[in-house]
């Protein structure tokens, strides 16, 4: 049994892979995850992770990654770099080996370019979450409408500015008042997370395109991005989980050296 | 009596201050030495300095303003920054005098020697003094070359002790004597010392960086810089007597493709595995990655530094996934 674990802004997320690679999943809120199950020793988040994961799973190797281990490490998990757990993860479970691999976390970006299943070039957003999971939750918030609906519509976007996750909101709720249809204000909101994404999707272009990260289940999203650029856009079941799947297989290639 | 300081925004012809028996001060080097240098960068937003300026104006700014017996200032008003324009001009609102010297942007030797010829006239000195001054801070830059040689050729030298020595050369640490001193400690300590052990060899090109653990960062994780771009032309490393010729063949000032000359000859006798593009947050030369990116065939990271020290934690991230890239 392998474990991969994913500390994310948002959610802490676990993979547990058999010998097989059969795959479980398991998914924590960041905050409560460290603030219930963690505590810090010599400078390491130690987690019990057997209370956390169902009677009797024992990992034989934990391997973990995120936005968080830069702040703590987990203690007895070996850490690996954000990107290549992503692109490790997402050429597992595509079976796919050349591709531009576009990950939208909580606030996150991350554009890669994967050859030969390796990862050869990457950009990341700059210092601005405006097309991440937490600026379309705010936005759904706006509006008033849940997240599911928000991802339901492409078609008539409203024109709005992609510069700014906080100001985005002053903006939408101006064009709510010019009395705009909601399905137009909600495709105008996916859009302004493909305008933000577009250049870095162009400068590592690929025909296929993997969509990974938590926004990966915004299917007005997927729609846009197949549209837009005139790409195959292929999204793994459980995208969110890509990272802690390829901690998992790091692991498992870790021990099998 | 004591020698008038003279503040510098970048390296310009120091020959023609130390001829004067004036001591350069670069303040970028006060600045980024400060115990709070972040705290610099605030004091120059609460002067009214937009929050969206590169940190290195503004440190300079606060820097000038704290050293209050810096009353001359030497700003490169061409071939470097065109904020420097807007720095000048807050430092003369509060008296400090400002001697501005053009870099020409098609190198051009005349203009370049009337610039030389004109900062001469401000100090008062001849060309006797200044060759004088260049042999002697020649003795220095030498030294600090070997450094240089030493951190590619014999993978003695640490990125960051590469950095250091080089970039002090912009000034010489306003004392030569004891700079020099310092350098042949240096060297002599790195007698009998074995070679370091990172694998992957990387350039560092752009201006220098604002946090200074970046070079640390890499080596814990098995890559070194061993070539710094920018810093090693603080030492004005061509093998000319004309100083003149010297600062015309000084890239940092100029175009980008000038500049990329010289890199691209560096990074292939330096044998590099990738390069890392830093340009500072609000600068100009950020643009420039694009051109960086079409002419250079190797792996590079863009960084982009803000504030003063200190990796953050989306950086730190972004180098994580390169060193493993080239791996």
């Amino acid at each position: 049994m392998y474990c991969g674990v994913d500390l994310g802004s948002r959610n802490v997320k676990v993979a547990l892979m058999d010998e097989e690679g059969r795959l479980e999943f398991f998914k924590f809120d960041t905050v409560a995850f460290y603030r219930e199950h963690g505590r810090l020793e010599e400078g390491q988040l130690a987690v019990d992770l057997s209370a956390l994961l169902p009677a009797g799973t024992k990992p034989r190797v934990v391997v973990s990654t995120g936005y968080g281990r830069q702040t703590v490490a987990l203690k007895g998990a070996r850490v690996i770099p954000e990107i290549k757990a992503h692109v490790l993860g997402a050429v597992h479970l595509t079976g796919l080996s050349d591709f531009t691999l576009l990950d939208l976390g909580g606030q996150d970006s991350k554009v890669a370019l994967v050859r030969g299943g390796r990862l050869i070039d990457f950009q990341t957003n700059d210092k601005c979450a405006a097309s991440t999971g937490r600026y379309l939750e705010n936005m759904a918030a706006v509006l008033n409408i849940s997240l599911d609906e928000l991802s339901r519509h492409h078609q008539n976007p409203v024109d709005l500015s992609s510069t700014c996750a906080i100001f985005g909101e002053t903006e939408l709720i101006g064009k709510v008042l010019e009395g705009h249809p909601i399905g137009s204000l909600a495709a105008g909101v996916n859009y302004t997370i493909f305008k933000r994404i577009r250049a870095m999707l162009l400068r590592l272009f690929s025909d296929t395109l993997v969509f990974t990260g938590g926004v990966a289940q915004n299917a007005a999203l997927r729609e846009i991005l197949a549209k837009e650029l005139g790409v195959r856009v292929v999204v793994p079941d459980h995208p969110q989980y890509t990272g802690a799947v390829g901690c998992c297989v790091e692991a498992k290639l870790g021990s099998e050296k | 009596m004591k020698s008038r300081r003279v503040g510098i925004t970048t390296t310009v012809p120091v020959e023609v201050i130390y001829a004067a028996g004036c001591i350069p001060v670069d303040l970028n080097n006060v600045f980024i030495t400060d115990p709070n240098p972040g705290g610099l960068v605030e004091e120059a937003e609460l002067a009214g300095y937009p929050r969206n300026v590169c940190a290195w104006i503004k440190g300079l700014y606060s820097t000038a303003l704290r050293h209050r017996d810096i009353r001359t200032l030497v700003a490169v008003t061409q071939g470097d920054c065109s904020n420097t324009h807007a720095l000048m001009e807050t430092l003369e609102l509060i008296g400090v005098e400002v001697i501005p010297f053009a870099y020409p942007f098609d190198r051009d030797r005349d203009l370049l020697a009337l610039q030389i010829e004109k900062l001469m006239d401000r100090f008062g000195v001849d060309w006797a003094a200044v060759n004088g001054a260049r042999e002697r801070l020649d003795q220095i830059r030498r030294k600090v070359w070997e450094i240089d040689r030493l951190t590619w050729q014999e993978n003695l030298v640490s990125g960051w002790d590469n950095h250091l020595y080089q970039v002090n050369c912009s000034d010489f640490k306003g004392d030569p004597d004891a700079f020099e001193r310092e350098v042949d400690e240096f060297l002599a300590r790195l007698k009998g010392a074995g070679p370091r052990r990172e694998k992957i060899r990387l350039a560092y090109i752009g201006v220098p960086p604002i946090m200074d653990d970046l070079y640390d960062y890499l080596e814990e994780r098995g890559a070194r810089v061993v070539y710094n771009e920018t810093q090693r032309q603080f030492t004005l490393p061509f093998e000319t007597e004309d100083l003149v010729e010297r600062y015309r063949l000084y890239s940092y000032p100029y175009g980008i493709f000038y500049r990329l000359e010289d890199i691209v000859r560096e990074v292939e006798r330096r044998r590099v595995h990738g390069v890392i593009h830093y340009a500072q947050s609000f600068c100009f030369r950020q643009i420039e990655d694009l051109i960086v990116r079409q002419r250079l065939r190797l792996p590079i990271l863009t960084l982009e530094g803000d504030k003063p020290n200190r990796l953050d934690a989306r950086t730190r991230m972004r180098l994580d996934a390169f060193i493993e890239m080239l791996q």
